[in-house]
Order: C-alpha cells, then structure tokens, then sequence
C-alpha cells in the first residue's frame, strides 16, 4: 500500500466498507517491516512481508471476483493506488495458479535449473512426508 | 601472462575449465537424470590451490548437496573421486590403498615445489594418457591386492550423501522442527578418532582415522596359516553340497600343483585334496581361502590336520568301533612298501637272545601276553628270503592271518622287528600261536575305522601287490615318511 495517496480524486463509493481492513492489513504490514531479524536466517526475514502482501491482495480479488461485493471502480481504484498487486491477480485467474503464494515462486529465470519453486509442486507429485518451505515466502504449497 | 602472484590471472592458463567432475558412484547418487551446476572457477581446489571448475548436484532424494573439492589434476595424480576422495577403484582411502598396493608416492606439500610437481605431471598426463588411467605413482604400478577387494564395498554406500547433523538441534536450540533439512541425530562422539578427518591428511594418505580403522580391520581378517608340519599337504574343503564331485575338485585344484589324491566324503559333503609338494598345497590354500566358488556354492578350505594326530584319532576310534577286536590297527600299512629299516639295537638283540620274545614284543591291549600256554617255535628263515620283509596285507581285502607263504606253519622272518617305536605298530600277534589264542581276523582294510583325515587310499594303478613281491615297487608317494605318516616327525 502506498504511503502516500496521489490521486486528488476521492475514493469510489464503498471506500468506507473496506477501509478498517485495510488499514488493519496495513498496520500488520508496518509491524513486519519494523520486526527484528534476529534469530532469523537471512531468507526468513522477508516472509512476513510476502505473507501480508498476499493477503491484502487476496482481500480485494476477494471481494470483486469471488463475492462480487465491491464496484468496477472502487476495484480499479485500489489496483491504481496500488492497494492490491495487478499482477498477482491476474496470475489467479488462470488456471493452477488460483493459490499462487507470490510471484518470485513463478519466476523460473531466477533458479539453476529453469524450474519454478518447490511450493508449486502438487503434494501428490513429492515424495511422501517431504515438508516444504520455499526460500521466496516461506510457502508450504500452493499448488493444490 | 601475469607474473604476480598478487594479480588475478596470474597463472590464469593453468586454470581448470571442464565438462564433467570425476566422481565415484556413491556421491554421483542413485539418480541416473542427476542435475548438475557448473560453476567455472568457483573455487580453489583444496590441495593445490588452484581456481577449478566447481560441480554441485543432489545426489538423490533426502540427500544433501554435494560439491567437487579438489581439482581433477589432484584427483587425477591420486585416481580419487574430485569429492569423497577415496580411491576410484575400490572406495578406499588413499592411505589404506597405498599401503596394500605399497605405493609411495612423494608428491611435494610445499607450495612451490607443489606448483611445480603439478605442472610437470600436467604436461606428463597430457603427453601419455587418455585421462581415463590413474596418473602417478599409482599408474605405474601393476600389483594388485587381495586385501583391497575384500575391504572395497561391492554396492555404494549411499548413507555418505545424507544430510549433515543439526547444529543447532544438538544444541537444542533448532527451530525448524520438521522442515529442517539437516539431520537431528545425536552426534557421534566427538573423541571418536574419526571425527577429527582432515582433507589434506586424507589426499596425501597420512594420520588418516578411516585408514587406520580399515587397516585395523585387515588386519583382523581370518587367514589360513599354513600348519607347522611341513609335512601336511592335504586341505580340507569344506560345503561340497551334492553336485560337487571329486571330477569338479580335481579340474579346479589341478591348476596349483599335482594332486596326489582327492577323497570325497559324500555324506557329510567334504572332501580332502592331497597335493603331492607342499609348496603347491600351500599355493592352493592362498588361492583359493575365502573365495573358491564352484558352481555357486562358496567352499570352505582349511588345511588337513596332520597324520600324527589323525593316527592317534583313528585308532581310538578303531577300539571303539571293534570292541573285543582287540587288533585295533592305527595305520595301514601301504603296499609294495619298502623294507623297514633294522630295529634298534637293543631291541634286536633282545628278540634273538631272550628265550621268550612275548615280553619284548608289546601286544595290543586285551591280548594274553603267550608265555604259557604256546611254546614259540621259531622256523629257519628260508634261505632265499634275502630281505626280510614285514607281513604287508594286501589291500585288496584279503586277509593275512594266514602267514602268505601257504604253509600253514608259515615261517615268519627273524628279521622282523617288533615295531620300531613309533612306527607301524604291531599288526597281529606272531602267527603261532594256536588258534584259540590267534588275533582275530584283521578286517580288510575297506572296514578301517573311520578317520577325520584321509590316509591316502591304494594307489589304484598298482592294485594290491602279489604277496611274494619283496618291496620291488616302490613309488615315492607310497613311502609313509613322505606322506606325513610318520608321526615322529611332528
């Protein structure tokens, strides 16, 4: 969420409805950002933030897709005040990646071998008991 | 090119640049689609120093990652696999390697010299071999050791790639809980010899704990000595099962020298093989000790006992087997066997000068010592009787209680002597006595009391001899003394 609001406009009706989770997402936010790294290994410390931008964005395709609460513009509204991520989104719509826990785990090019995360694997396909926790987020599978 | 050590690329063409680790199968991983990283001068190796081409992969599901550490011209000049460090070969380390194939190799630990010895043995690799053969001292040798395939593991020995322990799961302080990688095992004991391995110990074969452990071990071994009796050549073979037969023993053990006999035990499945040398009994035992399979059975060799023990066996068992057959004979006699050598001296004497011999000749246990009854009549000796010659049965299962010279009254010769001690001893009593008193019939020799070692059976070549033949035949094989009979010579 921007810090910062740019747009001179006033927010689209029904702003006030989804404003108190927001904000309550947003204070969630700024406690991770100011939260001690210690005790934590060097990829752990970034968790917390995936975590809670996944749910921010989660909340608002929510409500527009799923319940189809909110308006057309109070949702381009949030998408353009950068409320929730556009681009995780539309990763959502498509199909198999309905639970996508962050893009960084999609991001084949960043890995040694071209594949995509660890937590895209369907549990059906690891091996039996493996418990997995990917480096990106700190996700346990979402992929079914 | 840069001079400076200090520079970045200095010696920079000496740097590694490869396609593919040289790996031994157990850190290679089970995985035949193994994904490997290259990392091009990732590290330096960890004996030369040198920037080389870095490989990481996981070698199998619940393994951790595993990285090359030395550099092939090191893992090359020592044949060991760029990352464990044992040998290619045998999975050994070096040191137990060297010391069974008694290699010593002196590659230099100082740097320059080190730096020197290297480029040199590059340059030696590059001119003669295809990189597929160990360089060094190793590939010039062509010795090979036992000892190496029996310590070498057949199978890898994955349990090697597992995850390290948890350091912080031993200190109790792993937060991870299940998603941790590594391994939350107790430790092994840190005053353990061999939780103090160092990599550079382990490549130059020195103060190696595993090595010491593995030698340790060799050393345990089960091995076959061969007995002090020079005499033995026999070894017993052990677990013939049924199809094993005497055809199958001669053809394998036929290559280590000249057998003298092979008898085979069907019931309780051994047999014995005689060699004629004892050099070639002994060739045999080393060969074939652990590790003679015929037709799919391991057989079991050990070295026949001698025949003192066996004689001593034999004829306890005969009393035993015979009962108030009170002729228990210790040992055949052989036949076409030469003439005895004269009794001692006193013993001679007293045969001719005491009217009664009786005291003189020892009696096997149970016999009436004849001083009453029969008066011992003692014939001439037949004038062309020039050598006296011991009563010899003929094995063919006649039996000699009849005298074999057809009278009944059948001279016996003087000059037998009453057994030398220790020697052949006392097959019957003197022929005439009267028939009430006479030995029974000796049994054939088929019917000889079971020993634990084989004497060796007639040779059947020569058959049972004619019984007036006086010792003409005589094969050095025959000759008792030679077939460890003699007791004597214990």
């Amino acid at each position: 969420m921007p810090k910062v609001r740019r747009s001179r406009k006033p927010p689209p009706e029904g702003w006030e409805l989804i404003e108190p989770t927001l904000e309550e997402l947003d204070q969630k936010m700024r406690e991770a950002e100011t939260e001690s790294h210690e005790g934590k290994r060097k990829v752990e410390s970034l968790w917390p933030i995936f975590r809670i931008h996944h749910q921010r964005s989660r909340y608002i395709y929510d409500l527009f897709y799923r319940r189809k609460a909110i308006s057309r513009e109070l949702y381009d509204y949030c998408l353009k005040e950068k409320i929730a991520d556009q681009n995780l989104i539309a990763k959502w719509r498509k199909q198999g990646y309905e639970n996508l826990c962050c893009l960084r785990c999609i991001q084949a090019r960043d890995t040694n071998f071209g594949t995509n995360c660890v937590c895209r694997v369907p549990k059906s396909k690891l091996e039996e008991g493996k418990i997995v926790e990917c480096v990106h987020c700190g996700c346990r599978g979402c992929s079914g | 090119m840069a001079m400076s050590k200090s520079t970045n690329t200095y010696n920079r063409q000496n740097w590694e640049d490869s396609d593919f680790p040289i790996l031994c199968q157990t850190c290679l991983g089970d995985n035949p689609y193994v994904r490997m990283m290259r990392d091009r001068y990732g590290k330096e190796c960890k004996i030369c120093t040198r920037p080389f081409t870095v490989f990481r992969w996981c070698p199998g599901a619940r393994m951790r990652f595993k990285k090359t550490e030395v550099c092939q011209t090191c893992a090359k000049l020592k044949n060991v696999c760029q990352t464990c460090l044992l040998d290619l070969e045998y999975g050994l380390p070096t040191q137990v390697r060297d010391s069974a194939l008694s290699l010593t190799d002196d590659m230099p630990k100082s740097e320059v010299n080190k730096e020197f010895y290297i480029q040199n043995m590059e340059k030696q690799m590059a001119a003669s071999s295809d990189g597929s053969t160990a360089a060094g001292a190793l590939g010039k040798t062509k010795t090979h050791s036992e000892m190496l395939l029996r310590l070498a593991r057949t199978t890898p020995y994955y349990k090697r790639n597992r995850p390290h322990i948890c350091s912080f799961w031993v200190k109790g302080e792993c937060k991870r809980g299940e998603e941790c990688p590594y391994r939350h095992e107790k430790p092994t004991d840190p005053d353990d010899p061999l939780a103090d391995q160092n990599i550079k110990d382990r490549y130059y074969g020195v103060n190696d704990p595993v090595a010491d452990k593995l030698l340790k071990r060799a050393a345990a071994m089960p091995r076959l000595e061969p007995p002090e009796d020079k005499s033995i050549t026999t070894l017993y073979v052990g677990n013939l099962g049924d199809r094993i037969g005497e055809k199958e023993l001669r053809d394998h053990f036929y290559q280590y020298g000249e057998l003298r006999s092979v008898n085979v035990v069907a019931k309780q499945q051994y047999a014995f093989v005689q060699f004629t040398t004892r050099t070639a009994a002994e060739l045999a035992a080393e060969r074939t000790f652990n590790k003679l399979i015929i037709q799919g059975r391991r057989l079991n060799i050990k070295w026949g006992r001698s025949q003192a023990r066996q004689g001593a066996l034999g004829g306890g068992a005969g009393e035993e087997a015979e009962g108030e057959d009170a002729a228990p004979p210790a040992l055949e006699p052989v036949p076409g066997l030469p003439t005895l050598p004269p009794p001692p001296e006193e013993l001679h004497n007293n045969f001719f000068n005491l009217p009664s011999t009786a005291a003189s000749i020892p009696l096997p246990p149970g016999q009436a010592p004849p001083t009453t009854g029969a008066p011992i009549i003692r014939p001439p000796m037949p004038p062309g009787q020039a050598p006296p010659r011991p009563p010899v049965p003929p094995p063919g299962g006649l039996p000699i209680a009849p005298p074999p010279l057809g009278s009944a009254m059948g001279p016996r010769p003087p000059g037998v002597p009453p057994a030398p001690p220790g020697h052949l001893p006392p097959l019957q009593p003197p022929p005439f006595f009267p028939p009430h008193l006479r030995a029974p019939l000796r049994p054939p020799p088929g019917v000889r009391p079971p020993a634990y070692f084989p004497q060796p059976p007639p040779i059947p070549g020569v058959g049972p001899p004619p019984p007036l033949t006086h010792g003409i035949i005589h094969y050095p094989s025959q000759d008792p003394t030679q077939m460890g009979a003699n007791p004597d010579k214990k």
